[in-house]
């Protein structure tokens, strides 16, 4: 049989900042076609340890390996698809319609000197319809409402064809109707073309039922196989306080 | 009003000058979106040390002024990536120091002439046939470069994170398009001067993005405009013997306020 290398693989993963410890000693694995949610408190980590993976940060000791390939040696970047949690601060004055900025997800996967091959468009075409955003692609980003720029960004991130997306927050400023179809969306993602999909949430009780892998990140890691039995209230508890109950009763009744 | 044409320098005013527009406003456009306008003042004053250098030298001043705005913009860049320093405090630092070099070097060559002031404000007159070669020359390798790494640029200048983590060679796109603006500005300076070079830049961009258009779009507007203003403003310059620099620079203010007027909002 095929050995099927990890998407990730992480092994005592520590960051420090200005002396400060934001993770410590984390170790995970991921594999292909594995649906994660990451969640944890404000500060905890979450977002750090998406940098880390994506090589935005460098970590103060500890190893990476995206592929198999340890991180400073991986080139296969247009695989892995990114969505930020800041999409919404990006410059709403910025000249890019929607269709331009879609285009980007291309880019880096084309020649430097190559026009855009049938290809591209056909990769343009089918992420724009996924996310529904052809109808908007002639108007500019700024103009764009949370849940339409979300899409947008998502749909830019689709466009390289990635085995791996991975998003920051993919609600923040997203309605309860738009977030249903989204996480379905994720699901078909995952389910109809094999993509490892890696989220940061806070929207424990719409994901419970259905994701495969649940990280709990506050500066250490707590990986749970299987969600529904991991999220007791003791762990919930310890990473959120009171709050978490509320959440995870009111997901029961 | 076509007179003008039968003079040589005119002509190549010209030539030169819509070589100048074409490059200022697409190099111009990534500058002004990734909120880096100023560094084409300092960079201005850092060419300013090559003419200096140039006019005491004997040699060609638009050579030395190529390579001391090259030289700037990477001690630039050097100083901001590796000892973390504020974007704007080094530019700062740079510009007064270059000018502070320049006129030192002036100074004790006994050099403060006309000359100079023409590389101050731009001339219509100081074209050279040397000159449009090396106008040329570079002006080309900057057109292809921009050319190539248009779409590059373009992510980087919107999302540089995502365009990063997509495999794009952020850092040295950064260092290329600086390069090319220094190149640019250098080139510049017969025409426009090297105390006006920054509007040039930066003028033809913000006023295209009060048309609120797509990025293609908005380039389009941006080198209409470039390109207006130096036809206008070079004419005006002909007409009324005043600095070229001075009249494009003004032409394109005009611009500037027409744009803003146009698009109330």
């Amino acid at each position: 049989m095929k050995f099927i290398s990890p998407v990730f693989e992480v092994s005592n993963l520590t960051f420090r900042a200005n002396e400060q410890s934001i993770l410590e000693e984390i170790s995970l694995t991921i594999l292909p076609g594995d649906y994660c949610a990451i969640i944890g408190p404000n500060g905890g980590g979450k977002t750090t340890l998406i940098r880390l993976l994506l090589g935005l940060e460098k970590p103060t000791s500890g190893q990476i390996k995206l592929f198999g390939q340890p991180i400073n040696k991986f080139k296969r970047w247009s695989k892995i698809g990114y969505v930020p949690q800041r999409a919404a601060g990006l410059d709403q004055n910025f000249p890019a319609t929607v269709l331009e900025v879609v285009k980007m997800g291309r880019i880096a996967t084309q020649g430097l000197f190559a026009k855009a091959t049938r290809e591209d468009r056909e990769a343009i075409e089918e992420a724009m319809i996924k996310m529904d955003v052809t109808d908007i692609q002639n108007k500019l980003v700024g103009e764009l409402s949370g849940g339409q720029r979300q899409r947008v960004m998502i749909a830019r991130a689709l466009a390289s064809k990635p085995e791996v997306l991975i998003l920051d927050e993919p609600n923040t400023g997203v309605d309860v109707i738009s977030q249903k179809r989204f996480y379905k969306l994720l699901k078909e993602l995952n389910a109809q073309e094999k993509m490892t999909i890696i989220f940061i949430t806070h929207d424990i009780g719409v994901i419970v039922d259905d994701i495969g892998r649940l990280f709990t990140v506050n500066q250490t890691l707590l990986t749970c196989n299987n969600p529904k039995e991991a999220i007791s209230c003791d762990d919930m508890s310890a990473l959120y306080g009171i709050d978490a109950h509320l959440i995870h009763n009111h997901h029961h009744h | 009003m076509l007179e003008m044409f039968s003079y040589d320098f005119m002509i190549r005013a010209f030539v030169a000058g819509i070589i100048i527009a074409i490059l200022a406003a697409i190099s111009g456009s990534f500058i002004v979106l990734r909120r880096y306008s100023m560094i084409t003042e300092t960079l201005a004053h850092s060419a300013l040390v090559g003419v200096a250098v140039g006019v005491i030298a004997g040699s060609n001043p638009l050579w030395m002024a190529v390579v001391a705005a090259l030289l700037s913009a990477w001690i630039i860049e050097y100083l901001r990536s590796y000892f973390h320093l504020y974007s704007d405090s080094v530019l700062a630092i740079m510009l007064s120091g270059s000018l502070a070099l320049a006129v030192i070097i002036v100074s004790l060559a006994g050099a403060f002439n006309s000359s100079l002031f023409s590389y101050l404000f731009g001339s219509i007159l100081s074209v050279t046939e040397n000159d449009l070669v090396v106008m040329s020359l570079f002006g080309v390798i900057a057109l292809s470069l921009l050319g190539v790494f248009y779409k590059q640029l373009y992510f980087i200048a919107y999302d540089e994170e995502v365009a990063r983590t997509s495999g794009i060679k952020v850092d040295m796109l950064n260092f290329l398009l600086v390069s090319i603006v220094a190149i640019i500005i250098a080139l510049s300076i017969r025409i426009v001067g090297t105390l006006l070079i920054g509007a040039m830049m930066v003028i033809p961009t913000v006023a295209a993005l009060r048309f609120r258009q797509g990025f293609a779009k908005t380039i389009l507007i941006a080198l209409l405009f470039s390109v207006v203003a130096v036809i206008v403003g070079m004419s005006s310059s002909y007409f009324f013997s005043l600095p070229s620099g001075a009249t494009i620079v003004l032409t394109l203010l005009f611009i500037f306020i027409f744009s803003l007027i146009v698009n109330r909002r």
